[in-house]
Protein backbone atom coordinates (compact mmCIF):
# COMPACT_ATOMS: atom_id res chain seq x y z
CA UNK A 1 0.00 0.00 0.00
CA UNK A 2 1.14 3.87 0.02
CA UNK A 3 4.01 5.02 2.48
CA UNK A 4 3.95 3.91 6.26
CA UNK A 5 3.15 6.94 8.72
CA UNK A 6 3.79 4.56 12.07
CA UNK A 7 6.67 1.46 11.64
CA UNK A 8 8.10 -0.07 14.52
CA UNK A 9 10.73 -2.49 14.47
CA UNK A 10 11.49 -5.27 17.16
CA UNK A 11 9.85 -2.71 19.49
CA UNK A 12 10.11 -4.21 22.90
CA UNK A 13 9.21 -2.63 26.90
CA UNK A 14 11.08 -4.45 29.92
CA UNK A 15 9.86 -4.04 33.38
CA UNK A 16 11.60 -5.46 35.49
CA UNK A 17 12.06 -8.46 34.63
CA UNK A 18 8.97 -9.04 32.29
CA UNK A 19 8.51 -7.87 28.81
CA UNK A 20 5.22 -5.49 28.19
CA UNK A 21 5.84 -5.29 24.51
CA UNK A 22 8.04 -7.57 23.40
CA UNK A 23 9.30 -7.86 19.30
CA UNK A 24 6.47 -5.22 17.87
CA UNK A 25 6.53 -4.30 14.43
CA UNK A 26 3.75 -1.47 13.81
CA UNK A 27 2.98 -0.93 10.25
CA UNK A 28 -0.05 1.55 9.57
CA UNK A 29 -0.19 2.95 6.04
CA UNK A 30 -1.49 6.64 5.45
CA UNK A 31 -4.95 7.21 5.35
CA UNK A 32 -5.70 4.41 7.07
CA UNK A 33 -8.00 3.67 10.60
CA UNK A 34 -6.13 0.76 12.35
CA UNK A 35 -7.57 -0.63 15.01
CA UNK A 36 -5.34 -2.05 17.50
CA UNK A 37 -6.65 -4.78 20.12
CA UNK A 38 -5.74 -7.02 22.55
CA UNK A 39 -7.22 -7.46 26.18
CA UNK A 40 -6.32 -5.52 29.22
CA UNK A 41 -3.22 -5.33 30.07
CA UNK A 42 -1.24 -6.98 26.59
CA UNK A 43 0.38 -4.09 26.00
CA UNK A 44 -1.66 -1.24 23.93
CA UNK A 45 -1.26 1.58 26.29
CA UNK A 46 2.81 1.02 26.64
CA UNK A 47 3.43 0.44 22.94
CA UNK A 48 1.19 3.80 22.69
CA UNK A 49 3.05 5.58 25.18
CA UNK A 50 6.13 4.76 23.17
CA UNK A 51 4.76 5.85 20.28
CA UNK A 52 4.39 9.57 21.61
CA UNK A 53 7.75 9.55 23.78
CA UNK A 54 6.04 9.66 26.92
CA UNK A 55 8.50 6.34 28.00
CA UNK A 56 11.48 4.72 26.40
CA UNK A 57 11.94 1.43 24.46
CA UNK A 58 14.27 -0.67 25.89
CA UNK A 59 15.08 -1.56 22.09
CA UNK A 60 13.82 -1.39 19.02
CA UNK A 61 12.82 1.86 16.76
CA UNK A 62 10.43 3.33 15.95
CA UNK A 63 9.72 5.61 12.53
CA UNK A 64 6.99 7.97 12.22
CA UNK A 65 6.58 9.96 8.67
CA UNK A 66 9.75 8.29 7.78
CA UNK A 67 11.82 9.89 10.55
CA UNK A 68 13.31 8.50 13.55
CA UNK A 69 11.30 9.33 16.86
CA UNK A 70 14.15 9.17 18.71
CA UNK A 71 16.19 11.82 16.63
CA UNK A 72 12.68 13.95 15.37
CA UNK A 73 10.71 14.16 18.17
CA UNK A 74 9.34 17.69 18.15
CA UNK A 75 8.51 17.58 14.18
CA UNK A 76 6.57 14.43 14.37
CA UNK A 77 4.43 15.18 18.02
CA UNK A 78 3.59 18.58 15.84
CA UNK A 79 2.18 16.00 13.47
CA UNK A 80 0.35 13.64 15.81
CA UNK A 81 -3.03 14.02 18.04
CA UNK A 82 -3.43 12.03 20.48
CA UNK A 83 -6.03 10.63 23.74
CA UNK A 84 -4.07 8.54 25.85
CA UNK A 85 -6.21 6.55 28.41
CA UNK A 86 -8.61 8.92 30.12
CA UNK A 87 -8.65 12.15 29.07
CA UNK A 88 -6.82 14.41 30.37
CA UNK A 89 -7.60 18.03 31.61
CA UNK A 90 -7.40 21.16 33.87
CA UNK A 91 -10.89 20.80 35.99
CA UNK A 92 -10.77 24.15 37.14
CA UNK A 93 -10.72 25.61 33.37
CA UNK A 94 -13.46 26.19 31.16
CA UNK A 95 -13.46 23.25 27.97
CA UNK A 96 -12.19 27.08 25.71
CA UNK A 97 -9.35 27.86 28.37
CA UNK A 98 -8.05 24.12 28.43
CA UNK A 99 -8.24 24.73 24.91
CA UNK A 100 -6.61 27.78 24.90
CA UNK A 101 -3.62 26.46 27.24
CA UNK A 102 -3.04 23.81 24.47
CA UNK A 103 -3.10 26.06 21.84
CA UNK A 104 -0.52 28.50 23.58
CA UNK A 105 1.95 25.55 22.86
CA UNK A 106 0.72 24.32 19.09
CA UNK A 107 0.59 28.35 17.93
CA UNK A 108 -2.26 27.49 15.71
CA UNK A 109 -5.14 30.57 14.89
CA UNK A 110 -7.55 30.69 18.20
CA UNK A 111 -10.12 30.12 15.55
CA UNK A 112 -9.18 26.50 15.58
CA UNK A 113 -10.60 26.46 18.90
CA UNK A 114 -14.22 27.04 18.06
CA UNK A 115 -13.85 24.59 15.41
CA UNK A 116 -12.66 21.74 17.32
CA UNK A 117 -15.55 22.31 19.39
CA UNK A 118 -17.88 22.42 16.56
CA UNK A 119 -16.62 18.98 15.24
CA UNK A 120 -17.26 17.40 18.63
CA UNK A 121 -20.51 18.99 19.69
CA UNK A 122 -19.25 20.95 22.80
CA UNK A 123 -19.78 24.48 21.84
CA UNK A 124 -23.00 24.76 23.64
CA UNK A 125 -21.04 23.89 27.01
CA UNK A 126 -17.94 25.34 26.12
CA UNK A 127 -17.58 27.66 29.29
CA UNK A 128 -18.51 25.95 31.84
CA UNK A 129 -15.50 24.66 33.95
CA UNK A 130 -14.50 20.91 32.94
CA UNK A 131 -14.88 19.44 36.42
CA UNK A 132 -18.48 19.38 35.78
CA UNK A 133 -18.67 17.30 32.72
CA UNK A 134 -19.58 13.91 32.33
CA UNK A 135 -17.06 10.86 31.04
CA UNK A 136 -18.74 11.15 27.20
CA UNK A 137 -18.13 15.54 27.13
CA UNK A 138 -14.40 15.33 28.87
CA UNK A 139 -13.98 12.05 26.27
CA UNK A 140 -14.85 14.94 23.59
CA UNK A 141 -12.96 17.33 24.68
CA UNK A 142 -10.17 15.21 24.45
CA UNK A 143 -10.70 14.62 21.10
CA UNK A 144 -10.92 18.07 20.43
CA UNK A 145 -7.62 19.01 22.27
CA UNK A 146 -6.12 16.10 19.61
CA UNK A 147 -7.20 18.07 16.72
CA UNK A 148 -6.59 21.25 17.69
CA UNK A 149 -3.12 21.05 16.11
CA UNK A 150 -4.69 20.01 12.69
CA UNK A 151 -2.47 16.55 13.13
CA UNK A 152 -1.81 14.17 10.53
CA UNK A 153 -2.12 11.38 12.78
CA UNK A 154 -4.67 10.94 15.57
CA UNK A 155 -3.84 8.14 18.11
CA UNK A 156 -6.69 7.36 20.19
CA UNK A 157 -6.49 4.92 23.13
CA UNK A 158 -9.58 3.51 23.99
CA UNK A 159 -11.82 6.66 23.14
CA UNK A 160 -15.03 4.84 23.88
CA UNK A 161 -14.01 3.34 27.26
CA UNK A 162 -16.46 4.19 29.72
CA UNK A 163 -19.08 5.72 27.55
CA UNK A 164 -22.59 4.91 27.39
CA UNK A 165 -23.72 3.21 23.46
CA UNK A 166 -24.83 6.55 22.17
CA UNK A 167 -21.40 7.86 23.20
CA UNK A 168 -19.97 5.25 21.90
CA UNK A 169 -21.83 5.68 18.25
CA UNK A 170 -20.69 9.22 18.70
CA UNK A 171 -17.04 8.51 18.94
CA UNK A 172 -16.64 5.95 16.22
CA UNK A 173 -18.80 8.53 13.78
CA UNK A 174 -16.18 11.02 13.96
CA UNK A 175 -13.60 8.60 13.99
CA UNK A 176 -14.88 7.24 10.65
CA UNK A 177 -15.33 10.41 9.16
CA UNK A 178 -10.72 11.65 9.84
CA UNK A 179 -9.69 9.96 7.20
CA UNK A 180 -12.26 10.92 4.46
CA UNK A 181 -13.24 14.56 5.50
CA UNK A 182 -9.24 15.82 7.06
CA UNK A 183 -6.94 12.96 5.29
CA UNK A 184 -6.28 12.11 8.87
CA UNK A 185 -4.80 8.47 9.51
CA UNK A 186 -6.00 7.10 12.82
CA UNK A 187 -4.75 4.30 15.04
CA UNK A 188 -7.33 3.23 17.38
CA UNK A 189 -6.99 0.90 19.85
CA UNK A 190 -9.75 -1.04 22.15
CA UNK A 191 -10.28 -4.41 24.22
CA UNK A 192 -13.60 -4.79 22.01
CA UNK A 193 -13.30 -6.43 18.21
CA UNK A 194 -17.09 -5.09 17.80
CA UNK A 195 -16.08 -1.67 17.91
CA UNK A 196 -13.30 -1.48 16.16
CA UNK A 197 -14.43 -3.55 13.10
CA UNK A 198 -16.86 -1.40 12.20
CA UNK A 199 -14.54 1.23 11.42
CA UNK A 200 -11.28 0.17 11.06
CA UNK A 201 -9.92 -0.96 7.94
CA UNK A 202 -6.73 -2.65 9.30
CA UNK A 203 -6.41 -4.59 12.70
CA UNK A 204 -3.31 -5.46 14.76
CA UNK A 205 -3.93 -7.82 17.55
CA UNK A 206 -1.60 -7.96 20.66
CA UNK A 207 -1.49 -10.42 23.28
CA UNK A 208 1.00 -10.56 25.86
CA UNK A 209 3.09 -7.70 24.73
CA UNK A 210 3.55 -9.53 20.98
CA UNK A 211 2.25 -9.02 17.75
CA UNK A 212 -0.18 -12.30 16.80
CA UNK A 213 -2.44 -10.97 13.80
CA UNK A 214 -1.75 -8.07 11.50
CA UNK A 215 -3.92 -7.73 8.26
CA UNK A 216 -6.96 -6.44 6.72
CA UNK A 217 -10.05 -6.74 8.35
CA UNK A 218 -11.49 -8.41 5.64
CA UNK A 219 -9.28 -11.25 5.52
CA UNK A 220 -9.94 -11.65 9.73
CA UNK A 221 -13.46 -11.77 8.19
CA UNK A 222 -12.56 -14.75 5.85
CA UNK A 223 -10.69 -16.75 8.39
CA UNK A 224 -14.27 -16.30 9.89
CA UNK A 225 -16.54 -17.83 7.17
CA UNK A 226 -17.41 -21.49 8.26
CA UNK A 227 -19.05 -23.13 6.06
CA UNK A 228 -22.92 -22.48 5.01
CA UNK A 229 -26.33 -23.36 6.19
CA UNK A 230 -29.37 -24.17 3.33
CA UNK A 231 -32.65 -24.44 3.88
CA UNK A 232 -35.06 -26.57 1.67
CA UNK A 233 -38.26 -27.93 1.28
CA UNK A 234 -37.03 -31.64 2.10
CA UNK A 235 -33.93 -31.84 3.59
CA UNK A 236 -33.99 -35.25 4.07
CA UNK A 237 -33.83 -36.10 0.15
CA UNK A 238 -31.60 -32.85 -0.28
CA UNK A 239 -28.67 -34.05 1.92
CA UNK A 240 -28.66 -37.31 -0.35
CA UNK A 241 -28.18 -35.11 -3.36
CA UNK A 242 -25.92 -33.31 -1.93
CA UNK A 243 -23.49 -35.65 -0.56
CA UNK A 244 -24.05 -37.59 -3.88
CA UNK A 245 -22.36 -34.00 -4.82
CA UNK A 246 -19.53 -35.21 -2.99
CA UNK A 247 -19.60 -32.58 -0.41
CA UNK A 248 -19.89 -33.55 2.85
CA UNK A 249 -23.12 -32.40 5.15
CA UNK A 250 -25.40 -33.05 8.07
CA UNK A 251 -28.93 -31.97 8.99
CA UNK A 252 -29.74 -29.41 11.57
CA UNK A 253 -32.33 -28.00 12.95
CA UNK A 254 -34.63 -28.25 10.01
CA UNK A 255 -31.33 -27.15 7.47
CA UNK A 256 -28.66 -28.47 6.40
CA UNK A 257 -25.18 -27.67 7.71
CA UNK A 258 -22.13 -27.58 4.74
CA UNK A 259 -18.53 -27.15 4.52
CA UNK A 260 -17.02 -24.41 3.00
CA UNK A 261 -17.50 -23.75 -0.27
CA UNK A 262 -16.20 -21.47 -2.97
CA UNK A 263 -19.08 -19.17 -5.08
CA UNK A 264 -19.16 -21.24 -7.95
CA UNK A 265 -19.79 -24.30 -5.97
CA UNK A 266 -22.87 -23.25 -4.14
CA UNK A 267 -24.00 -21.39 -7.17
CA UNK A 268 -23.60 -25.30 -8.36
CA UNK A 269 -25.01 -26.43 -5.43
CA UNK A 270 -28.12 -24.49 -5.25
CA UNK A 271 -28.70 -25.03 -9.64
CA UNK A 272 -28.51 -29.19 -8.46
CA UNK A 273 -31.36 -29.01 -5.75
CA UNK A 274 -33.68 -26.13 -7.61
CA UNK A 275 -33.53 -28.96 -11.52
CA UNK A 276 -34.36 -31.48 -9.00
CA UNK A 277 -37.41 -29.36 -7.63
CA UNK A 278 -36.42 -28.82 -4.15
CA UNK A 279 -37.78 -25.39 -2.93
CA UNK A 280 -34.58 -23.09 -1.27
CA UNK A 281 -35.72 -21.10 1.24
CA UNK A 282 -32.31 -19.34 2.47
CA UNK A 283 -28.51 -19.70 2.20
CA UNK A 284 -26.72 -18.72 4.69
CA UNK A 285 -22.97 -18.20 5.18
CA UNK A 286 -22.16 -19.13 8.69
CA UNK A 287 -20.05 -16.77 10.42
CA UNK A 288 -17.74 -17.55 13.44
CA UNK A 289 -18.24 -13.79 14.84
CA UNK A 290 -15.57 -11.77 15.01
CA UNK A 291 -15.39 -11.71 18.48
CA UNK A 292 -14.85 -16.02 18.47
CA UNK A 293 -11.83 -15.45 15.84
CA UNK A 294 -10.38 -12.61 18.49
CA UNK A 295 -11.00 -14.62 21.17
CA UNK A 296 -9.43 -17.62 19.08
CA UNK A 297 -6.36 -15.43 18.39
CA UNK A 298 -5.75 -14.45 21.43
CA UNK A 299 -6.09 -18.39 23.16
CA UNK A 300 -4.04 -19.66 20.42
CA UNK A 301 -1.63 -16.75 19.71
CA UNK A 302 -2.75 -16.63 15.79
CA UNK A 303 -4.01 -18.62 13.95
CA UNK A 304 -2.60 -22.31 13.69
CA UNK B 1 14.49 26.88 23.89
CA UNK B 2 11.87 24.08 23.30
CA UNK B 3 8.79 26.13 23.81
CA UNK B 4 9.86 27.64 26.90
CA UNK B 5 8.18 30.66 26.61
CA UNK B 6 4.76 28.91 24.82
CA UNK B 7 4.83 26.57 28.17
CA UNK B 8 5.19 29.64 30.38
CA UNK B 9 2.44 31.26 28.53
CA UNK B 10 0.03 28.43 28.90
CA UNK B 11 1.22 28.19 32.72
CA UNK B 12 0.19 31.40 33.30
CA UNK B 13 -3.10 30.91 31.91
CA UNK B 14 -3.40 27.84 33.99
CA UNK B 15 -2.22 29.42 37.00
CA UNK B 16 -4.56 32.87 36.60
CA UNK B 17 -7.67 31.15 37.12
CA UNK B 18 -7.24 29.24 40.65
CA UNK B 19 -6.96 31.17 44.03
CA UNK B 20 -3.40 30.16 44.41
CA UNK B 21 -3.06 33.98 43.84
CA UNK B 22 -4.55 34.78 47.02
CA UNK B 23 -1.52 32.95 48.85
CA UNK B 24 0.90 35.26 47.81
CA UNK B 25 -0.85 38.05 49.74
CA UNK B 26 -1.27 35.98 53.29
CA UNK B 27 1.74 36.59 54.50
CA UNK B 28 2.47 39.95 53.99
CA UNK B 29 -0.59 40.69 55.12
CA UNK B 30 0.26 39.22 58.40
CA UNK B 31 3.56 41.15 58.65
CA UNK B 32 1.68 44.10 58.32
CA UNK B 33 -0.39 43.16 61.36
CA UNK B 34 2.99 42.28 63.45
CA UNK B 35 4.45 45.50 61.79
CA UNK B 36 1.82 47.95 62.98
CA UNK B 37 1.61 46.14 66.88
CA UNK B 38 5.55 46.31 67.27
CA UNK B 39 7.36 49.46 68.27
CA UNK B 40 10.33 50.55 66.80
CA UNK B 41 10.58 53.93 68.32
CA UNK B 42 13.40 53.91 70.55
CA UNK B 43 15.78 51.93 67.50
CA UNK B 44 18.73 54.09 66.25
CA UNK B 45 17.50 52.63 62.58
CA UNK B 46 14.02 51.80 62.66
CA UNK B 47 13.54 50.78 59.09
CA UNK B 48 15.94 47.93 59.88
CA UNK B 49 14.55 47.34 62.97
CA UNK B 50 10.87 47.48 61.48
CA UNK B 51 11.92 45.41 58.36
CA UNK B 52 13.46 42.49 60.55
CA UNK B 53 10.33 42.63 62.88
CA UNK B 54 8.22 42.14 60.12
CA UNK B 55 9.90 39.65 57.95
CA UNK B 56 10.65 37.02 61.20
CA UNK B 57 8.33 34.96 60.84
CA UNK B 58 7.59 35.62 56.94
CA UNK B 59 11.12 34.15 56.46
CA UNK B 60 11.65 32.06 58.94
CA UNK B 61 7.48 29.98 58.04
CA UNK B 62 6.00 31.64 55.02
CA UNK B 63 8.87 31.53 53.07
CA UNK B 64 10.05 27.91 52.98
CA UNK B 65 6.46 26.81 53.07
CA UNK B 66 5.58 29.29 50.13
CA UNK B 67 8.06 27.93 48.06
CA UNK B 68 6.37 24.02 48.61
CA UNK B 69 2.87 25.15 48.08
CA UNK B 70 3.81 27.20 44.53
CA UNK B 71 5.85 23.76 43.67
CA UNK B 72 2.97 21.49 44.95
CA UNK B 73 0.65 23.35 43.27
CA UNK B 74 2.11 23.93 39.48
CA UNK B 75 2.38 20.03 39.85
CA UNK B 76 -1.35 19.00 40.95
CA UNK B 77 -3.48 19.97 38.40
CA UNK B 78 -0.78 17.94 35.96
CA UNK B 79 -0.53 15.37 38.66
CA UNK B 80 -4.85 15.08 38.94
CA UNK B 81 -6.35 15.57 35.41
CA UNK B 82 -3.44 13.63 33.44
CA UNK B 83 -1.42 17.02 32.38
CA UNK B 84 1.72 15.75 32.40
CA UNK B 85 0.80 13.31 29.00
CA UNK B 86 -1.28 15.95 27.61
CA UNK B 87 1.61 18.32 28.53
CA UNK B 88 4.39 15.86 27.12
CA UNK B 89 2.93 14.71 23.73
CA UNK B 90 2.65 18.44 22.64
CA UNK B 91 5.52 19.44 20.58
CA UNK B 92 7.54 20.68 23.81
CA UNK B 93 11.39 19.39 25.32
CA UNK B 94 10.93 18.24 28.60
CA UNK B 95 13.66 20.69 29.32
CA UNK B 96 11.58 23.64 28.50
CA UNK B 97 8.78 22.56 30.10
CA UNK B 98 10.85 21.97 33.35
CA UNK B 99 12.35 25.78 33.00
CA UNK B 100 8.95 26.90 32.49
CA UNK B 101 7.49 25.31 35.55
CA UNK B 102 10.53 26.68 37.49
CA UNK B 103 9.99 29.92 36.35
CA UNK B 104 6.60 30.30 37.57
CA UNK B 105 7.04 28.99 41.79
CA UNK B 106 10.51 31.07 41.50
CA UNK B 107 8.75 34.50 39.66
CA UNK B 108 5.10 33.81 42.51
CA UNK B 109 8.15 33.69 45.16
CA UNK B 110 9.18 37.13 43.85
CA UNK B 111 6.13 38.53 43.86
CA UNK B 112 5.20 37.38 47.33
CA UNK B 113 8.88 38.92 48.62
CA UNK B 114 8.26 42.80 46.67
CA UNK B 115 4.42 42.67 48.54
CA UNK B 116 6.35 41.69 51.87
CA UNK B 117 8.91 45.35 51.15
CA UNK B 118 5.61 46.83 49.86
CA UNK B 119 4.60 46.13 53.30
CA UNK B 120 7.49 47.13 55.75
CA UNK B 121 7.17 50.76 53.42
CA UNK B 122 3.25 51.19 53.89
CA UNK B 123 3.53 49.99 57.62
CA UNK B 124 7.07 52.42 58.07
CA UNK B 125 4.45 55.59 56.60
CA UNK B 126 1.71 54.66 58.58
CA UNK B 127 4.12 54.98 61.93
CA UNK B 128 5.21 58.07 60.37
CA UNK B 129 9.05 56.76 60.79
CA UNK B 130 11.32 59.83 59.24
CA UNK B 131 14.80 58.06 59.28
CA UNK B 132 16.23 57.91 56.02
CA UNK B 133 16.12 54.55 53.90
CA UNK B 134 18.53 52.43 54.63
CA UNK B 135 18.05 50.99 51.22
CA UNK B 136 21.52 48.69 50.95
CA UNK B 137 20.58 46.65 54.02
CA UNK B 138 16.73 46.33 53.22
CA UNK B 139 17.30 45.69 49.30
CA UNK B 140 20.01 43.24 50.42
CA UNK B 141 17.38 41.11 52.45
CA UNK B 142 14.63 41.53 50.39
CA UNK B 143 17.07 40.12 47.31
CA UNK B 144 18.85 37.88 49.44
CA UNK B 145 15.80 36.47 50.99
CA UNK B 146 14.16 35.26 47.36
CA UNK B 147 17.59 34.13 46.37
CA UNK B 148 17.38 31.66 49.68
CA UNK B 149 14.38 30.17 48.50
CA UNK B 150 15.54 29.13 44.88
CA UNK B 151 17.09 26.06 46.03
CA UNK B 152 14.54 24.98 48.56
CA UNK B 153 11.93 25.62 45.24
CA UNK B 154 14.17 23.42 43.25
CA UNK B 155 14.10 20.51 45.59
CA UNK B 156 10.37 20.58 46.80
CA UNK B 157 9.70 20.71 42.34
CA UNK B 158 11.74 17.89 42.08
CA UNK B 159 9.65 16.58 44.91
CA UNK B 160 6.25 17.14 43.68
CA UNK B 161 7.03 15.91 40.43
CA UNK B 162 7.83 12.65 42.12
CA UNK B 163 5.08 11.92 43.87
CA UNK B 164 1.48 12.71 42.56
CA UNK B 165 0.13 13.26 45.80
CA UNK B 166 -0.38 16.98 46.48
CA UNK B 167 -0.28 16.69 50.06
CA UNK B 168 2.94 14.23 51.19
CA UNK B 169 5.77 16.96 49.52
CA UNK B 170 3.56 20.05 51.37
CA UNK B 171 4.09 17.79 54.67
CA UNK B 172 7.62 17.00 54.29
CA UNK B 173 7.86 20.69 53.79
CA UNK B 174 6.25 21.74 56.65
CA UNK B 175 7.84 19.21 59.42
CA UNK B 176 11.39 20.30 57.53
CA UNK B 177 10.41 24.14 58.48
CA UNK B 178 9.33 23.66 61.73
CA UNK B 179 13.12 23.36 63.13
CA UNK B 180 14.10 26.24 61.57
CA UNK B 181 14.75 28.57 64.61
CA UNK B 182 16.86 26.03 66.04
CA UNK B 183 19.01 25.02 62.78
CA UNK B 184 19.32 29.03 62.27
CA UNK B 185 20.84 28.75 65.98
CA UNK B 186 24.27 26.64 64.54
CA UNK B 187 26.29 28.37 62.85
CA UNK B 188 27.80 25.12 61.09
CA UNK B 189 24.38 23.38 60.08
CA UNK B 190 22.24 26.63 59.47
CA UNK B 191 23.57 27.68 56.14
CA UNK B 192 23.46 24.32 54.50
CA UNK B 193 20.04 24.11 55.34
CA UNK B 194 17.88 24.97 52.61
CA UNK B 195 14.90 25.50 54.76
CA UNK B 196 16.60 27.92 56.88
CA UNK B 197 18.21 29.65 54.22
CA UNK B 198 15.59 32.03 53.42
CA UNK B 199 15.69 33.63 57.44
CA UNK B 200 19.73 33.58 57.13
CA UNK B 201 19.67 35.21 53.96
CA UNK B 202 16.38 38.25 55.38
CA UNK B 203 17.57 39.16 59.07
CA UNK B 204 21.43 41.53 58.62
CA UNK B 205 22.60 39.89 61.73
CA UNK B 206 25.33 42.52 61.84
CA UNK B 207 22.67 44.86 61.81
CA UNK B 208 21.01 43.79 64.50
CA UNK B 209 21.04 45.37 67.85
CA UNK B 210 23.66 43.43 69.62
CA UNK B 211 24.56 41.64 66.81
CA UNK B 212 22.51 38.55 66.17
CA UNK B 213 22.97 34.61 66.88
CA UNK B 214 24.07 31.53 65.26
CA UNK B 215 24.46 31.21 61.81
CA UNK B 216 23.28 34.92 61.19
CA UNK B 217 26.58 36.35 62.28
CA UNK B 218 27.89 34.71 58.89
CA UNK B 219 29.07 36.64 55.88
CA UNK B 220 26.41 37.34 53.84
CA UNK B 221 28.68 36.26 50.62
CA UNK B 222 29.40 32.56 52.32
CA UNK B 223 25.82 32.06 52.40
CA UNK B 224 25.20 33.19 49.05
CA UNK B 225 28.10 30.67 47.91
CA UNK B 226 26.64 27.87 49.46
CA UNK B 227 23.12 29.00 48.49
CA UNK B 228 24.00 28.92 44.94
CA UNK B 229 25.77 25.36 45.39
CA UNK B 230 22.63 24.13 46.53
CA UNK B 231 20.50 25.72 43.86
CA UNK B 232 23.02 23.95 41.28
CA UNK B 233 22.72 20.09 42.90
CA UNK B 234 18.59 20.46 43.45
CA UNK B 235 18.45 21.83 39.70
CA UNK B 236 19.97 19.90 38.49
CA UNK B 237 18.56 16.76 40.31
CA UNK B 238 15.08 17.61 39.33
CA UNK B 239 15.92 18.40 35.42
CA UNK B 240 17.61 14.97 35.52
CA UNK B 241 14.53 13.20 37.11
CA UNK B 242 11.77 15.25 34.56
CA UNK B 243 13.82 14.08 31.82
CA UNK B 244 14.23 10.95 32.76
CA UNK B 245 10.62 10.59 34.32
CA UNK B 246 8.33 7.61 32.17
CA UNK B 247 4.73 9.55 31.78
Amino acid sequence: MSELVIQTRDLNKKYGGRYAVRHLNLEIARGEIYGFLGPNGAGKTTTIRMLLGLIRPTMGSIQMFGKDLKKDKLNILRKIGSLVEYPSNYGHLTAVQNLEAVRRILDVPKSRIDEVLSIVSLTKEAKRPVKGYSLGMKQRLGIATALLGNPELLILDEPTNGLDPEGIHEIRELIRSMPKQHGITVLVSSHLLSEVEQMAGTVGIIREGEMVFQDTISNLQQQASSGFRLVVSEPQEALLLVRGQGYAGQLENGGLKLEQLSDPEVALLVKRLVDNNHAIYRVEEKRQSLEDIFMQVIEQGGFQ
Amino acid sequence: MGGYLKVLSSERLKMSRSYIVLLMLISPLIAVLIGLLSSVGGSSMPWITLMMVMSMVHAMLFMPIMSGIFAAFICRYEHSGGGWKQLLVLPVTRTGVYFAKYTVVAVMLAITQLLLAVAVFLVGFIKGIHAPVEWDIMLRSILGGWIACLPLAALQLAMSMMWSSFAAPLALNVTLTIPNILVANSSTFGPFYPWAQPLLASLPGNAMEGGGFGALNLPFENLMITVLGSFVVFFIFGWVYFKMKEV
